[in-house]
Order: C-alpha cells, then sequence, then structure tokens
C-alpha cells in the first residue's frame, strides 16, 4: 500500500539517502552508547545531531534489538562503545514458552525509545521530516529468546515450539509499534536480521506470516511499516514480500538490482552499501565510490532509496556519512 | 557404498538424529571399521551438506540438523576411534574473540569442521587472547580460528594473534577468521592465516590451511 511516507520517498526530486543508525550523532554529542540507550534526551540528542550536521531526510531513533528480548525479561549486556547483547537463553521448552508472560509495552527500556520518537517526532513535524522509530521483528525476537541457533534448529525439527514462541511475541510487537504510531512516529524501521538465515519457505512460515499480522494491525497511511532484512538474499525475496509491509529494506547480500526489476514499482525498496566494509572501514572517497556504482545499476527505477544494508556500527566516521549523502544528492541533480 | 553405510549417509543428510545413530551402530555391528563408517558414512555426507549449502539448496536450519545428527553419530562412533587409533583431519581451538557474545557462526563451523573430522576444541564466547594461547599450548592444535561479529571486537582477532606471536606460537599455529565485518583484506591486514566467508567455505579453507 502507498503511504504517506512511501510518498514521501518517491515524490521528491532527488533519490532519498537513508543511511541506518544513529550512533555516529554520538561522535558529535559525546555521549556514550549506554547513554544513548538508556536516556531519552542522550538518544534525542544524538539522532537530531546527526540530523542537523547531515541535514538528513528522515530522523531516526537508536536501532537496539535487544530491548525487547530484555522487556521479555532477558539479561543483557551493555557497554559503553557497542549496541547491548542479548546474554542469556530466557526460554528452553516447551513448557517455559507456554509459562512465558507478555509483558506490557511501556515496561523495560521501551519507554526510552518511545519518548525519544515523540521528541523527535515533535520536532520534525514543524520541519516536515519524518521521523522513524526502530524495532525487532517476531522472528528475530524469538530467536533472541530462545537462542539464534536452536530457533533455527527447531524451525526444522519443531516448529510447533517455535510458532508457540512466535505467538507470544507478536502481539508485543504490535503493541509496540502502535506505541510508535501513538508517539507520532511515520513509522518504524522493523529489523528482522535472522529471518534471512532461514530458507525462503521458512521465512514465508516463520517471518512473514507473523510480520504480515503486525502490518495489518499498525499500518496506516500515516504509519509505514519498512521491513529490514540483512540476511535475505534474491530467492528469499518473494516470501519477504508476502509481508506486505509498505517499504523493504536489505543488506548486502541482496542483488537489489535483480530484486528492483523483480518487484517492478510494484513496492519500494532500499538499501544496501555494506555497513562495516564501506561506511565503517571506508574513506569518503570509497563511499562515494560504491555508492556511485549503486546509483547506476539503480537508475532505472523511481521507487528505490538508497541506504546502509544495516545499522552503522558505533564509531562510523561522520565524513564518511556525508559523503555519501553528499553523493547522492549531486548524483540526483 | 555398504547399504548401512547409505543409509547413515541419507540419514546424516536428513538431519535424523536418531537414525543416524542406530546407523552408526548397525555398521559398527556389522563388522566396518570405525574410520569407513565416519569417512563414508558421515564425513561424505557432510561434504554434500556443505555442497547443498553453498548451491543454496540448504540453508542454516538444514545444515545445523545435520550437523547435529553427524554429532549423534561421533557420540558412538568416537570410543571406537579411539580404540583403533585413528587420528583426526587436525585439531583446531576455536572461538568468539573478546567481547563478543555472538556464537551462531562460530558454532557453524565448528560443526561443519567437527563434520569435515576435525577435532574442535570449542573455547565458547568473549575469548579472552590468553585463552587461546593457553588452549594451542595445551591442546597442540595446529589450527586458531577466530569468530566476531561486531565491529568494535574485531580487532580482538589482532591482540590475539599478537598474543600467539608473544608467546612463541605463531608459527606453530595457522589462524582463520571469520564474521559479518571482517573481511580477507582484514584478515591479510592482521596477519591471519585464512578467511573464509561460511562455515561450508570454513572446511576447505581448514583443510588447505592443515596441508
Amino acid at each position: 500500500m502507498a503511504t504517506r511516507f512511501s510518498e514521501y520517498i518517491v515524490d521528491r526530486p532527488q533519490r532519498l539517502a537513508m543511511p541506518i543508525g544513529i550512533y555516529a550523532g554520538l561522535e558529535i554529542t559525546g555521549a556514550t552508547v549506554r547513554q544513548a540507550i538508556t536516556n531519552v534526551d542522550a538518544q534525542a540528542k544524538a539522532a537530531l545531531a546527526l540530523h542537523e550536521a547531515l541535514h538528513t531526510a528522515v530522523v531516526l531513533t537508536g536501532m537496539d534489538l535487544s530491548v525487547e528480548a530484555e522487556t521479555f525479561g532477558s539479561q543483557i549486556r551493555i557497554s559503553d562503545n557497542e549496541v547491548p547483547t542479548v546474554v542469556n537463553r530466557l526460554v528452553k521448552s516447551p513448557e517455559e514458552i507456554r509459562a512465558l508472560p507478555i509483558p506490557k509495552v511501556g515496561s523495560g527500556r521501551t519507554p526510552v525509545y518511545l519518548e525519544a520518537a515523540r521528541q523527535l517526532a515533535d520536532i520534525g513535524r514543524k520541519q516536515g521530516i519524518p521521523v522513524l522509530g526502530g524495532m525487532i521483528g517476531p522472528f528475530s525476537l524469538a530467536g533472541r529468546l530462545f537462542g539464534v541457533s536452536e530457533a533455527l534448529e527447531i524451525s526444522a525439527t519443531d516448529p510447533q515450539t517455535l510458532i508457540a514462541l512466535l505467538e507470544k511475541v507478536t502481539p508485543f510487537l504490535i503493541d509496540y509499534a502502535r506505541a510508535f504510531r501513538q508517539a507520532g512516529a511515520a513509522g518504524v524501521i522493523m529489523a528482522e536480521p535472522a529471518a534471512g538465515l532461514l530458507s525462503p519457505r521458512g521465512l514465508g512460515q516463520f517471518s512473514a506470516l507473523y510480520v504480515k499480522r503486525i502490518v495489518e494491525a499498525v499500518q496506516a497511511d500515516e504509519f509505514s511499516i519498512v521491513l529490514h532484512n540483512c540476511g535475505a538474499r534474491l530467492v528469499h525475496l518473494p516470501k519477504v514480500l508476502e509481508s506486505g509491509a509498505a517499504i523493504y529494506h536489505f543488506g548486502a547480500p541482496m542483488d537489489l538490482p535483480a530484486a528492483l526489476k523483480a518487484v517492478d514499482g510494484k513496492v519500494i525498496l532500499g538499501g544496501n552499501l555494506d555497513p562495516t566494509a564501506v561506511f565503517y572501514s571506508g574513506t569518503p572517497e570509497t563511499v562515494s565510490a560504491q555508492a556511485i556504482a549503486l546509483l547506476d545499476a539503480a537508475r532505472p527505477y523511481p521507487k528505490f532509496f538508497m541506504s546502509s544494508g544495516c545499522d552503522l556500527p558505533p564509531g562510523t566516521p561522520v565524513a564518511n556519512i556525508r559523503a555519501f549523502l553528499d553523493i547522492v544528492a549531486s548524483y540526483s541533480n | 557404498m555398504d547399504e548401512v553405510l547409505k543409509q547413515l549417509y541419507d540419514a546424516v543428510l536428513d538431519g535424523d538424529s536418531k537414525t543416524t545413530a542406530e546407523k552408526v551402530q548397525a555398521a559398527l555391528d556389522a563388522g566396518i571399521g570405525p574410520e569407513k563408517v565416519l569417512n563414508e558414512g558421515m564425513v561424505a555426507a557432510m561434504g554434500e551438506v556443505g555442497r547443498l549449502f553453498e548451491a543454496g539448496e540448504y540453508y542454516v536450519p538444514e545444515m545445523l540438523i545435520a550437523a547435529r545428527a553427524m554429532q549423534s553419530g561421533l557420540a558412538i562412533l568416537k570410543p571406537q576411534l579411539v580404540k583403533a587409533d585413528i587420528k583426526p583431519a587436525g585439531k583446531i581451538v576455536a572461538g568468539t574473540v573478546k567481547g563478543d557474545l555472538h556464537d551462531i557462526g562460530k558454532n557453524l563451523v565448528c560443526m561443519m569442521l567437527e563434520g569435515a573430522a576435525f577435532e574442535i576444541v570449542d573455547l565458547g564466547t568473549d575469548v579472552a587472547p590468553e585463552k587461546f594461547v593457553e588452549a594451542v599450548k595445551s591442546t597442540g592444535a595446529q589450527i586458531v580460528a577466530l569468530s566476531a561479529l561486531l565491529t568494535t571486537t574485531m580487532p580482538n582477532m589482532k591482540t590475539t594473534i599478537e598474543a600467539l606471536k608473544a608467546a612463541g606460537l605463531r608459527d606453530k599455529v595457522k589462524v582463520m577468521i571469520g564474521g559479518a565485518p571482517v573481511s580477507e583484506g582484514y584478515a591479510h591486514e592482521i596477519g591471519a592465516d585464512g578467511y573464509s566467508v561460511d562455515a561450508s567455505r570454513a572446511v576447505s579453507l581448514a583443510q588447505s590451511l592443515i596441508k
């Protein structure tokens, strides 16, 4: 479906450039990752600082794929310079999954992200700049709660147990997405990286089906789901599209020119310069060269936006992001 | 190929742990030597799993359950291999480097290497350089396999290589690396001996390093 944010992408004179990640903004504000993921002001300031320094066309909240698992009860490890990691498997058996309570949105650190989205959306509204929240997708959350390897294994050996867990996480994710909508965000980037490890059939069965439920519950004219899958390849594309999201965002493994040809303008795709090899380890010159190659390949397709293939890691040089934005702008001109 | 070995091969390929264990036992009971059971029944099957993965016909779940089936067979076979003094293809110390808790890539690599008859000393995640050094000393491993998923932890691969150098072990072991943020170029930069893009190719890399 066409949403306001999808129109914002397509109906603009220049190709949209939307690198994912706010942690580079910490280079400007001087806050730590720990502060940005636990403190509303630190997060909002980092996002805003990046926007103001680089004149980004979209403002994002932080992407932290531990916040939902932590809200369910998982232990996480927080550090000053790295996004948090889930430490343990919270549930290990069908019995534990059955007994797992579905937490309320508003518990754990979810208010940090929702309030950051609200503050940024208030500012964005005045400037005509959309704000997107960040959240995890259903299979990836199930993987964090049950163990990614284990979730992948039971997708083949004990699908009912996996389905029972997906039935627990999906209502929570619907409420979380809805809370971003209520906070005034124009949508959420829903990260479903672990689903790219499944077979196409498994992705359809254990990811797209549940993403679709979230999409049907929350996607509206004023609220888009941007489905991110940094592990998906071309072979996964038809199943990913079954989720019905308005916009899709892929990582480096996706053959984007082929994907753009395959979707034939029916949906919007974005991606996919490697966040580490290109943005983190590269130079402004190499970033520009890689961006031009992708712009050339995507030239025939208006329903495409330029982006990093995944969240930019903390420490990504601002100069590289600036080079990316500049080259996209000058190429379009 | 003996019928029971064919059945064992198929069971590993299907990720059927129960049948794999049964067929290993059946093969041994039929008087087939443990080395033949290992190589023709299981290592061959895991080689096919790797081929199917690289061809895009198998995905990570199929690879994981095949490796799990292999492990169930190895549990029965190992005492017989020891008794017959059959040596592994090589010994590998593996782990995710210090500060990094991600284990799926490392686990897959360990499973596939085990499937190729390597002996694996899995040190787990968040492994300090000195632990790698100790493990190389105590096991006499020929290869150290390092994994990292974070840009902030990948420098600990270099730190580990330096620790091996400082301990006088660098000439005795080959170092292979893998993980989402690392690359062939990074391997070269930090002085590793090889890089693998995935678990399947890690097997051929290890085999080439040990020659």
